[in-house]
């Protein structure tokens, strides 16, 4: 494990490094990509740009976007190529306790969390339970919030993979634009099988999570969310299926302090369809 | 020799693949049950067990039933209920649940109750097959695919312990925790009926079964018999693995049979009701359209494997020939001859002492089935019953099987 020592001098200058570490995050070690200087920010990946995360690859756009001004660790998620197992994660609390312990090893006492899809909802579940550790927060698209009379589409059955004809259905249910680049770029039709390992490896360790708790939408949160006062930037794309319009009214209208940011012709999969809302992101939190 | 009657008593009444395929992803878990027709499926529940009852007439060991739910491939969301039927329809032959899904039951002495008032209902007739569930019962019921197979195993021994341990005892597992296990009634078959697991070839469910001394019913009705063979000779290897006498029966092969006048003649009445069933009625988790399979359910490199194996089988090149591209994937559906000098091939060969006959399948009508039953049954059964236990009787007890 190579220690990483924070570093609080603000902008970094010239081009963007990345690299890929292991941290200690209690029993387990991470994979967690490095990148940018800064004050330190915390980026948990979603169901779909989980790449950004793979040992060995480049950040996505918007993960480098974030590292012209911050110092980023984007770690794998549990369950993810590079994660913790899951095997010992059984609800939200050990997932709690799994992000305090890599936060640990990081070094890092208080950081500014950003958190995608699957991210956002643990990024508000770590800033509800360990406020202490959580200066700002931007949920981007978060999955976990359950509103009564708020349908989504079955998540799971709409990313069960298929006999013949590919992931057509997935890039529906995740992208605004199912054919363009950034959504054949992550769910090709052909897709290789070492990147099915992957994106199959990543869908488990996400089920174990989100398909208890139906949608990846947890019953409590809505009750809880008052205690969440640190300033919350809320972004959802208009075209999200998953976190609709009415959803994300309701997570501001719970947060204490929110804002809310609404992207037009952008799906849930925010961070791909969007990548230059790094920066709207970055200002936010640098505010 | 085992020779047992399977029924999936499948909803005959759907579209051919070509045109199913067209309008509908699978016929399971979303396939809409205003597609089912209570009067006849009224019907069908009769003569489908009167298809089964037939076993024991025409000399049969067993008859076999099984669970799924939410779909048109089998009706038989609680195959206790049909077991219960077939205890007071039937004297003789053994009465093999295949299986109930133990993670779909909370908490699982459920099926230990159940299955024990099915042996002592049948006087020790019953065959305790447990099972994980399918992929799309998942789906179907919400439960959580990550942890499928750990809570399976402890739901297994929970069952095992509520049979053979006297109440009332708490079982404090990881999944279960239960003060008070005492359930009335107790199996009549001591210490418990005998256990099957039917799978798709697992290596940790075969190897399971061996260590366990269960029964492993290989479920081979969608690929090429080589894919069986392989899965047999693994089951070989696991026992000699666990140091345990070779019993060939409990290794059984789950297939399709169909016997007609001649080769030509069957392949021609079987053809379209076999297409059917591993094109319509297996459309989930066979096939070019939706596969219900949830993530965590299998390891992510099986399922990868599993995709591969899948989408060369769906879309690779057929035989033109319309024999060969039945007995490609089926290949014990002939004359009594051919199935009769196939069969006797396989299980000599891979040392099956338990074959699960799918005489029924898909749109197979009744009157087909029952003429096919009957060829099978009084020409095929008895001569290969005959020359495989002469064959199993000649091997040194407890032999490792071929290819270990």
């Amino acid at each position: 494990m190579t220690k990483i020592e924070p570093r609080v001098d603000g902008r970094a200058a010239g081009e963007v490094t990345a690299r890929t570490i292991e941290v200690a995050a209690g029993p387990s070690a991470v994979a967690v990509l490095r990148v940018g200087a800064g004050r330190p920010l915390l980026y948990l990946h979603g169901l779909c740009d989980v790449h950004s995360a793979w040992p060995g690859s480049e950040p996505t756009p918007f993960v480098a976007g974030l590292a012209e001004r911050f110092d980023v660790a984007a770690p794998a998620l549990p369950g993810y190529s590079g994660g913790a197992p899951v095997s010992a994660l059984h609800d939200m609390e050990d997932y709690v306790f799994h992000l305090t312990d890599l936060l640990g090893g990081l070094g890092w006492e208080q950081v500014d969390v950003v958190g995608h899809s699957l991210g956002g909802w643990l990024a508000a579940e770590l800033a509800l339970r360990r406020p202490e550790r959580v200066a700002r927060l931007a949920l981007l698209s978060p999955l976990g919030l359950h509103v009564a009379g708020v349908e989504v589409p079955p998540v799971f059955g709409a990313l069960a993979p298929r006999g013949i004809g590919g992931f057509g259905e997935s890039r529906r249910l995740l992208f605004a634009d199912a054919e363009g680049e950034a959504a054949l770029r992550v769910l090709p039709d052909g897709m290789a099988e070492a990147d099915q390992l992957r994106w199959f490896t990543g869908l488990a360790g996400a089920a174990r999570l989100g398909w208890k708790a139906p949608h990846f939408q947890s019953r409590r949160l809505a009750e809880r969310l008052h205690r969440i006062t640190v300033p919350t930037l809320l972004v959802v794309g208009e075209q999200d299926v998953l976190v609709p319009e009415t959803a994300a009214r309701a997570w501001v209208e719970g947060l204490a302090a929110a804002d809310l940011f609404e992207v037009p012709d952008a799906g849930h999969c925010l961070t791909l369809e969007w990548p230059e809302g790094a920066s709207e992101v970055a200002a936010y939190l640098w505010r | 020799m085992n020779f047992f009657s399977f029924h999936l008593m499948p909803w005959p009444y759907l579209a051919p693949p070509r045109r199913f395929l067209a309008e509908h992803e699978a016929a399971w878990v979303t396939l809409s049950n205003e597609e089912y027709d209570p009067v006849r499926g009224r019907e069908l529940y009769e003569r489908y067990l009167g298809e089964l009852v037939m076993a024991e007439e025409l000399g049969l060991d067993g008859v076999v039933v099984n669970e799924h739910h939410q779909n048109a491939y089998g009706l038989m969301p609680s195959p206790n209920l049909m077991a219960a039927a077939l205890t007071q329809r039937t004297e003789r032959v053994r009465i093999c649940v295949l299986g109930n899904a133990l993670p779909l039951y909370n908490p699982p002495t459920r099926v230990a109750e159940e299955m024990a008032m099915l042996d002592v209902l049948s006087g020790g007739r019953l065959i305790a097959g447990l099972v994980v569930g399918g992929g799309p019962e998942y789906y179907s019921y919400n439960v959580d695919p990550t942890e499928a197979r750990p809570r399976f195993r402890e739901a297994v021994e929970l069952v095992l312990q509520a049979w053979t341990r006297p109440g009332p005892f708490a079982f404090d597992g990881e999944y279960y925790q239960l003060p008070y296990v005492n359930p009335w009634p107790r199996p009549l078959q001591q210490p418990h009926p005998p256990v099957w697991i039917p799978g798709l070839g697992s290596p940790s469910t075969i190897s399971y079964c061996a260590e366990r001394g269960f029964g492993y019913m290989g479920v081979a009705y969608y690929a090429p018999p080589e894919t069986f063979a392989r899965q047999a000779v693994a089951y070989h290897q696991a026992v000699a693995a666990a140091g345990r006498p070779y019993d060939p029966e409990l290794l059984g092969w789950l297939t399709t049979v169909y016997v007609a006048e001649s080769d030509e003649q069957a392949v021609e009445e079987a053809a379209p009701h076999l297409a059917y069933f591993q094109g319509t009625l297996a459309a989930g988790f066979v096939g070019v359209g939706k596969v219900w399979m949830p993530p965590g359910y299998i390891d992510p490199p099986a399922l990868v494997q599993f995709l591969s194996d899948l989408r060369s089988m769906v879309g690779g090149a057929r035989p033109s020939d319309p024999k060969q591209a039945v007995w490609h994937r089926s290949p014990l559906i002939g004359s009594a001859a051919t199935v009769r000098e196939r069969l006797l091939a396989y299980v000599s060969e891979l040392r099956i002492g338990t074959v699960l006959a799918l005489l029924q399948f898909g749109s197979l009508p009744a009157a087909l089935t029952a003429k096919s039953a009957r060829l099978y049954a009084e020409e095929v059964v008895p001569y290969v019953r005959e020359a495989a236990e002469k064959h199993f009787a000649s091997l040194p007890t407890g032999s490792p099987g071929p290819g270990s």
